[in-house]
Order: C-alpha cells, then structure tokens, then sequence
C-alpha cells in the first residue's frame, strides 16, 4: 500500500536506514580492513534519522498537506540487506551500492514530493540524497580497490 | 502499519491541579473515551463550583508575587518549560490521537503549534515594554506600561486538547497574571500533562491551575468576581449567549473564538492538483473538527468542463483517504470525537438530501483500516449543487462535509461568501496575483488564505475571526494577547 501521510515517510527512512546501518555493521565485521569505513557509514545512516526526524517535529504543521504529502510505494524501494555466510567482498559491496542506490531514489523522490510542506523537510531529504551520491562513489572506488 | 504505542495504558481518576497540589475532585466522576477504540482511558471529574473557587484563591494568592517576579525570570522559566514540551513532544501528540481521534501528523502538527506560542511568550522582556515622552508639558514626562490584571480563566474545546489553551495560557502567565485552565471534559489528559510539565518547569504554586469540568465551572469563572478575563474557543450559541454577554454583564475582559463556516473559492486558473490536495487536507483534516476547516466549495465560472474535471478529481482524491485509528501512522482520517458528533453529521447529509443538493461521495458508506468499532468514524461526503442559503450551505456542520456551489464570476462567489454569517477562515485558490488581492480586500473575514486551506495564523500574529466568528476586541496568540492579558497603566510625572 502506498506511503501518504508525512509520518509513514519518515519512518519509512528511518527503517530503511537502520536496515542499511545493521547490514554496515555486519560488513565491518565481515572485513576487517574496511571495518572504519563501514562503522562510519553506519553511524552516519544513524545520523541521517535524526536529521530527518528533527527537521520533520521541528516544522509540522496541522495547516499544510502532513496527511497527504506522498504517494510512494514501498516495494519500489525495498532493499536487501541479507549478507549470507560466505559472502565475498566483491559481492557484498555490489550490493551495499545496490542498496545505497534505492536510498537515493527513495530520498529524491521524497525531497521532490514533499516540497508542499515547510521547506526543512524537503531540504532535509535533499541533504541526505546528496550524501547518499557521494557515498555510491565511495563505494564504487571500494569496489575497485 | 504497525500501530505507534499507546502513551494511556491505565485508566486513572484525573485531578484536578490547585495550588501547587493535584486534588481529588468530589464531583461526579464521568469517563473520557477513546473515538477509535471506544475504551475507556481515564476518568474525569465534573468538579464544583466551591472546587472552582478554591482555584481562585490559590490563583489570587499567588498573583502578588508573581507578579514581582521578574519579566526576564518568568521568561526563564517559560523556557524550561519549552524545553519540556519538546521532550515530551511524541508523547503529547499521541495522548492527543488516543484522546481526540485525530492521526498523529494531525497531533503533532498541533503540538508544534501550541509550543511556538511558548516560543513567542519567552519574548516577554521586550513584547511587555511600555513608551515613554518627555516632555509632555514644561518640566513633565508621562509613561504607559502594560500592567497585569489578576486571575484569567481558560476554556479549551475538545477539538484541539493541547494547543488551543496555549494560545492564551504562555502570554496570560508570562505578563504576571495567574490562570485557571477548564480543558474539554471529553479530551482532559493534554492539559494533565501540560499542566504536570508546568509544575516541573518551575512556575510557582497557584500560578498555573487546572479545573475539570463542565457547565458548573463554566458558570462559576464567569460569575466569579476574582476572575479578570476570560478566553474561550467553542460553539457561536455558547459563546456570544453565554461567555460574551455575561462576560460583559460581569466587567470581565473576553476573548470567544466561535463556529464557522468557511468558504474556499477555486478559480479557474488554480493549480489544479495543488488545490486538490489541499482542499483534502482543508475540508477533511481533522475530520472536519476544526473552526478553519472549509466547508462550501465555491468554483467559479461557467466552463462546465473544467467544472467536471475539477470536481471529479476531488471526488476520486476524497475516496483514496485512508480512515482508521490515527495512531496507525497511515491513516487520513480519524473518527470524530464521538457519537453524538457523528449523528450531527449525519442528520446534515440527511438534510442536504431533503433540501435537494446532490451527493457525490456518500460518507455514510466507508471502509475502517483497522478492526475498530464504527461508532463515531465516518467517511468523507461531498454534496454538489447545494444552495449557500440552504442549512447544508449555512450552517456550521463540524464534520467532514464538502458543499460544492457553482458562482459565475469571482464578485458573485465574495457575495455568496460575505452572505453568510460567520467569517473565520475563507480562501482562494488562483494564480493570479489581481483576483487574489481583490479578493483579500473585498472578503470579510478574520483570516484569509490566499492558495492555503487552512487559514491559521502562526503564533506571532493573532488568530482573528470577524461576524459570528468572533465577539471580542483583541485576539488570542502574538501582541494581540499580550495587550489582552494587561492594562495600560500611564504615569505622569514631575519634580518640584
């Protein structure tokens, strides 16, 4: 069923980033030698929550669209998280940008859609989006190491 | 979705908060019940007229030294108090949902707005200066400052628990007078917890006090000589027959916001998927319960295509909103506040049809998300073809209710508007800058929305209202309330 009120989006954000947080702090596990890298990630999807969540309480309002901010489909940003025993580095760093990838789509069209509401929301997707981009390129040069 | 927890687990007996001290009530004992769930979850006093003089007291008592206290001390503590409310952010929203009915972005929405008029009232340093000259004749200078009065009564309605007393309760306390707050008897527990953070925040004993109850309190704060002022949100009938007149009879300052019944009128050149969104957010947030809520769709001009167009997407929007229990954090739309609220809408969808209107969306027939008893959800309703003077057009309804009425050009949709007896909240939706500002100027109303559904105005600037809107001089929230909550006391000076 489709995403609407502003609450459903930002705990939608929130799941998919402690998701995302828990498959880093696996993978930290799993290599050791990028275990900083993946700490730091994780800690900063944690970051992002609270950054996303402090711009929402901070500004809502009864006066403008909260109940009806989104028309977002879930399935469309489902990720997989899963990280099987044997996984290789190559592997799983495919799929932590295939996961970072669907975060960002998530989070553009969540910037893009909720425009109507006071400017900190929007501007707070956004911010998390250009993040998440700069991190796909991380991760891209990771791969290639 | 998994429903967000519960703040309410226990049903306990609330008190009332006199003094300092959380008293039992000797009042009847009646119980306040969730609209979604239909359970009880607390139990409120009907408190006594003696119960309610026993608060002036505690109320004058504290008055003197209050206000001595300092503008910049009491700002003190209004800050800690704001920093309490931000803590207990979540909590107060959801107390709010399991209360009232609303979804929790409704909550919360109204929460933040109830904490920027805490904001607001930190600013008292500087917003209760007075003016001085020099000089007003040889040798002599003459001031004004505003001065507090005493003792103010609150009375909250039942359709916003949390944020309604707090466009009157900051500015009252932060100008040095003291108040007794009646919230709802249907939704008492936001005042609890209000009431608990302001004890904690610092404010001396008897400086902010709660009294629950009903009719008799009521009567008792108007009647009662030790009250100064009065401020009330409520129904027209109740507040121009009972709180404006007895106010007046008593020498009582007073502020009564009252019924509406807003008029939203749509150009032909609105953006269209704008408006639409946010005539759902206008006509059915809230589930209608709200004195800004739209009521009569106005669309103007004869392009009967456009017409069709443009109703027909309301129509399919209003039929996509999600009903259920609002701590579900997908719903649209909450139930109203109870059964009796529920069967007033439905006598008014009953006389649209008698009157002849024609129903497009027929709220009566509606789908719960959620296994939750019906008895005080209803559905989104849109009437077409309704007449501005018929009861449907008229009157004020209280319920998720959309009358679409036809005018022909923008002139006759302002007459059509200002034909009507309230003037609360009306707004247009164009893009054209000329019929906008024709339109703010000719329309009378207290707030006017220009492409906003919901015309509230935010803290710093009074919440108006004009005609059976409104009886009073000076308005709740900002400077307005500040003038309201003191008198102007002027000294003339010289020195021999």
């Amino acid at each position: 069923m489709a995403l609407n009120t502003c609450s459903e989006g930002i705990s939608f954000a929130r799941e998919l980033e402690e998701a995302a947080a828990g498959m880093y702090e696996r993978l930290a596990e799993l290599f050791p030698a990028d275990a900083e890298t993946f700490r730091g990630y994780a800690a900063a999807n944690k970051k992002n929550v609270s950054n996303v969540e402090r711009a929402y309480f901070g500004v809502i309002t009864d006066a403008l669209e909260g109940c009806y901010a989104f028309n977002i489909e879930p399935e469309d940003y489902s990720i997989d998280v899963s990280l099987p025993e044997g996984t290789g580095r190559a592997e799983a760093l495919a799929k932590a940008l295939a996961v970072e990838e669907t975060m960002l789509r998530y989070y553009q069209v969540a910037a893009e859609q909720s425009k109507g509401l006071m400017a900190d929301v929007p501007r707070a997707f956004t911010l998390v989006a250009r993040k998440r981009a700069e991190r796909i390129e991380e991760l891209k040069s990771l791969a290639a190491r | 979705m998994a429903l967000l927890e519960e703040p309410i687990k226990e049903v306990k007996v609330l008190k009332n908060y006199i003094g300092g001290e959380w008293v039992e009530s000797k009042g009847e004992i009646v119980d306040v019940v969730n609209p979604a769930t239909m359970k009880t979850i607390a139990k409120v006093p009907i408190s006594t007229a003696d119960e309610f003089d026993a608060a002036v007291q505690a109320a004058q008592a504290a008055y003197p030294d209050w206000r001595r206290t300092t503008p910049l001390a009491r700002s003190r503590i209004l800050f800690r108090f704001k920093e309490l409310l931000e803590e207990n952010f979540e909590k107060a929203s959801r107390i709010q949902t399991q209360e009232h009915g609303k979804t929790i972005d409704e909550s919360r929405g109204e929460t933040r707005r109830g904490i920027e008029n805490v904001e607001v009232a930190c600013g008292i340093p500087t917003l209760m200066q007075g003016y001085i000259s020099e000089d007003v004749a040889h040798g002599i200078d003459e001031w004004c400052m505003p001065t507090p009065l005493g003792v103010f009564g609150i009375i909250g309605p039942f359709n916003f628990p949390w944020m309604i007393p707090l466009w009157s309760a900051p500015y009252a306390v932060a100008t040095g007078n003291t108040i007794i707050i009646k919230p709802s008897s249907e939704v008492p527990n936001s005042q609890v917890l209000l009431a608990e953070l302001a004890e904690e925040a610092g404010f001396p004993p008897g400086v902010w006090n709660v009294v629950h109850g009903g009719r008799t309190v009521v009567n008792a704060m108007l009647e009662h000589p030790g009250i100064k002022g009065v401020t009330f949100v409520g129904s027209t009938p109740v507040g121009l027959d009972v709180i404006y007149r007895k106010c007046g009879e008593t020498g009582k300052r007073v502020i009564a916001q009252c019924g509406a019944k807003n008029f939203m009128t749509i150009m032909p050149d609105c953006s269209v998927d704008n408006t639409v969104a946010s005539m759902m957010t206008s006509f059915f947030g809230n589930t209608g319960q709200r004195c800004l809520a739209a009521a009569n769709a106005v669309i103007v001009g004869e392009d009967d295509d456009f017409y069709k167009e443009f109703v027909g997407k309301v129509v399919a929007a209003a039929s996509k909103i999600k009903i259920g229990y609002g701590l579900d954090e997908s719903v649209q739309m909450g139930p109203l506040r109870d059964r009796a609220k529920k069967e007033n809408v439905l006598r008014y969808i009953e006389i649209g049809l008698s009157e002849g209107a024609d129903l497009l969306l027929d709220g009566r027939n509606f789908t719960i998300q959620g296994d939750y008893p019906d008895d005080c959800f209803i559905g989104p309703t849109i009437f077409e073809n309704v007449r501005p003077d018929s009861r449907l057009g008229s009157e004020e309804i209280f319920g998720p209710v959309m009358s679409i009425m036809r005018a022909k050009d923008l002139d006759e949709a302002i007459r059509i508007t200002n034909a009507n007896p309230f003037g609360n909240g009306h707004s247009i939706f164009t893009q054209s800058g000329a019929a906008a500002r024709y339109y703010q100027y000719n329309v009378v109303s207290g707030n006017v929305g220009i492409n906003i559904g919901i015309t509230a105005p935010v803290a710093f600037f009074p919440f108006s209202g004009m005609k059976d809107s409104f009886f009073g001089v000076l308005h709740t929230q900002g400077k307005e309330a500040i003038r309201f909550f003191t008198e102007s006391k002027v000294v003339i000076q010289r020195w021999f």
